[in-house]
């Protein structure tokens, strides 16, 4: 039953170009800020100081910003630590997250209320004693953890997997579980199956889950300024503040970096968009 | 909730006969496989927080750092000098914190939720350039959070772009304000954290709207109900399990907040004035700049124990909704 008069037609209309300029105001919000970000990435510090602004051109910056401070250093050390993190984390998360979707052992509801549980606890009350812990290892076993690669890895990952494991939960509970018993009948061992049958079948999931994890270690602050302070394992967060400070005022530069550490994420959301966000809102209306 | 069914049809009686030892054996797998991650958990959160609870009642400071857990034991001293000790400088600024926090959570979760709702309605049509503005209404997301307060820590400059465009350009305010002192900075800060959190909520809520079946909205037409009854009627309820998971992210989220704002001020070093603290930066500062980690665990389990008195609130009103309905 539709209504056909001229009126609602119209009203239709109006309706449509009342919310198309609703929604590209919102549109220009999101996105002027990065806009400002690429511009003035491209202006000498001078232009942004007296804000006479030219056509934003001035692209030496993005040579200088390397030069300027090691910021390379500060790339690579997050690129093995955020790489390492997803790697590890995910697969772990996958284990658990296999055995809690599909397993009901004494103990299981108690396992998954510990890691939903996990996620009410601030970063901090994990960061005081854990730097205490680790100058204390340190001095009895001679293990040095902070300001190193593993150190810091073994904090992400353990720090991301009570999450992961609860998205992958979802994903492999949604997987019948008639495939996998038919794949047993067929001959497959348990682990064949889960390697050929579920694996396969959860891949977005996993996908999701991965990207999201790398998206939060590459994000994340609190712990790499604490563990990561010195330039062979500090991470961009901790670097990239060397630009504006004591010693000097480039904002220039700070934009270009700012720019040169969105556009790696950028590039793997955008180019995986399609499976993060089927994967993290099935994750999610699931439940 | 298809896979619990399952669940049941795989192995139904055996589990209520059998003995817990021969239950444990059965699941020999699955308690290997979630080893890792429970050695994981033991020694990076399990431990970490015991004794964090534990050096609340601890003098640590920078002269008995080294000690950890042997440290002078001062019972509830750290507590006392954080909320009632009208000496204690701790004090004033955690109770400042509290109150930034408690105001920028709920402008922040109430806003961040609307507009998202709104977003996601809008862009639950068919029109052109859909895919177009979802993508591009998703970019400050994918922004990392730390680049996101240096830039908006750029913009808000005295000189910076926004006095630039609302004072010389539009002529909207009459001279320019100090956006990273005083009392606007908790403005400062509520902002960047909406613009970036918005995307992420207002992809939920349209996944959510996607799960609404058509015939829903077409009886409710026919049943007379006007744009804002099928809004209301249809629309909200059917997005209550979406928008109660997102409150409880919202509740999480902004009460530990800390990238953008400890970002925005000095990059890490600065403080954001007694108007922007938040519990998070505050409860930082005095632990690594001061070296205050007795007081600053204590203020972090009491922090911890407000999150889950509210989780607990919030677990009361939306206990029903949290149950994914079978069709």
């Amino acid at each position: 039953m539709r209504k056909t008069g001229i009126n609602y037609k119209k009203r239709k209309k109006i309706y449509n170009i009342l919310a198309n300029t609703i929604l590209f105001l919102f549109v220009f919000f999101a996105i002027a800020p990065i806009l400002w970000m690429v511009a003035t990435s491209l202006m000498t510090q001078n232009e942004i100081v007296t804000g006479k602004y030219t056509v934003p051109s001035h692209f030496e910056n993005y040579i200088e910003m390397w030069q300027n401070i090691n910021f390379f250093q500060y790339f690579k050390n997050s690129v093995i630590i955020c790489a390492s993190t997803t790697a590890v984390a995910l697969i772990i998360a996958t284990l658990a997250g296999y055995a809690v979707a599909r397993y009901k052992f004494p103990g299981s509801n108690l396992f998954g209320a510990t890691v939903l549980a996990t996620q009410m606890v601030p970063g901090i009350m994990f960061l005081l004693p854990l730097y205490l812990m680790f100058i204390k290892i340190q001095e009895t076993l001679g293990i040095r953890l902070i300001n190193t690669y593993p150190g810091i890895i073994i904090v992400y990952s353990a720090f991301f997997i009570p999450f992961s494991i609860w998205i992958l939960r979802g994903f492999f509970a949604s997987i019948p579980v008639e495939l996998e018993e038919a794949a047993i009948i067929d001959g497959c061992s348990r682990i064949g199956a889960f390697v050929r049958v579920v694996l396969p079948l959860a891949r977005v999931g996993i996908i999701a889950t991965g990207i999201y994890i790398f998206l939060m270690a590459w994000d994340e602050l609190l712990f790499a300024w604490a563990l990561t302070t010195s330039t062979d394992v500090a991470t961009i967060p901790v670097g990239i503040r060397l630009y504006v400070g004591n010693y000097q005022n480039r904002y220039d530069l700070l934009m270009a970096a700012g720019c040169v550490t969105t556009l790696p994420v950028l590039i793997i959301f955008f180019g995986l968009q399609k499976h993060f966000i089927t994967g993290m809102t099935a994750g999610a209306v699931k439940g | 909730m298809q896979h619990r069914k399952r669940r049941k049809i795989y192995k139904p009686e055996l589990i209520k006969k059998e003995g817990l030892f021969t239950k444990i054996k059965k699941n020999k797998l699955a308690y290997l496989l979630i080893t890792p991650a429970i050695i994981g958990m033991i020694f990076i959160h399990l431990v970490p927080i015991v004794s964090g609870i534990l050096m609340s009642f601890l003098k640590l400071n920078q002269f008995t750092l080294k000690q950890f857990l042997k440290a002078p034991f001062i019972g509830l001293d750290n507590y006392k000098a954080v909320l009632f000790d009208p000496t204690s400088t701790i004090r004033s600024g955690f109770l400042d914190a509290l109150r930034n926090t408690a105001i920028f959570g709920v402008i922040c979760s109430v806003s961040v939720i609307c507009i998202s709702l709104l977003l996601a309605i809008l862009l639950n049509r068919n029109f052109k350039l859909r895919g177009l503005a979802r993508t591009l209404l998703m970019t400050p997301w994918v922004v990392p959070s730390f680049v996101v307060g240096m830039l908006w820590g750029f913009m808000w400059q005295n000189d910076g772009i926004i006095n630039r465009v609302l004072v010389d350009i539009l002529h909207i305010l009459p001279k320019k304000p100090f956006w990273l002192t005083g009392p606007m900075v908790l403005v400062a800060i509520i902002i960047p954290t909406i613009w970036r959190q918005v995307p992420f909520v207002m992809l939920m809520f349209l996944a959510g709207l996607q799960q609404i079946p058509d015939e829903y909205y077409e009886a409710a037409k026919i049943d007379g109900a006007n744009a804002w009854q099928r809004f209301r009627h249809v629309t909200l309820p059917m997005l209550r399990s979406v928008l109660s998971i997102q409150i409880l992210n919202g509740i999480i989220n902004y009460v530990y907040s800390f990238n953008i704002v400890a970002m925005m001020f000095g990059h890490g070093a600065g403080f954001p004035g007694k108007y922007g603290d938040l519990l998070m930066t505050n409860i930082n500062r005095n632990s690594f700049q001061i070296w205050q980690f007795g007081t600053g665990a204590a203020a972090t389990v009491i922090v911890m124990l407000c999150v889950m008195l509210l989780v607990a609130v919030w677990y009361k009103v939306f206990q029903d909704d949290l149950v994914v309905k079978d069709n």
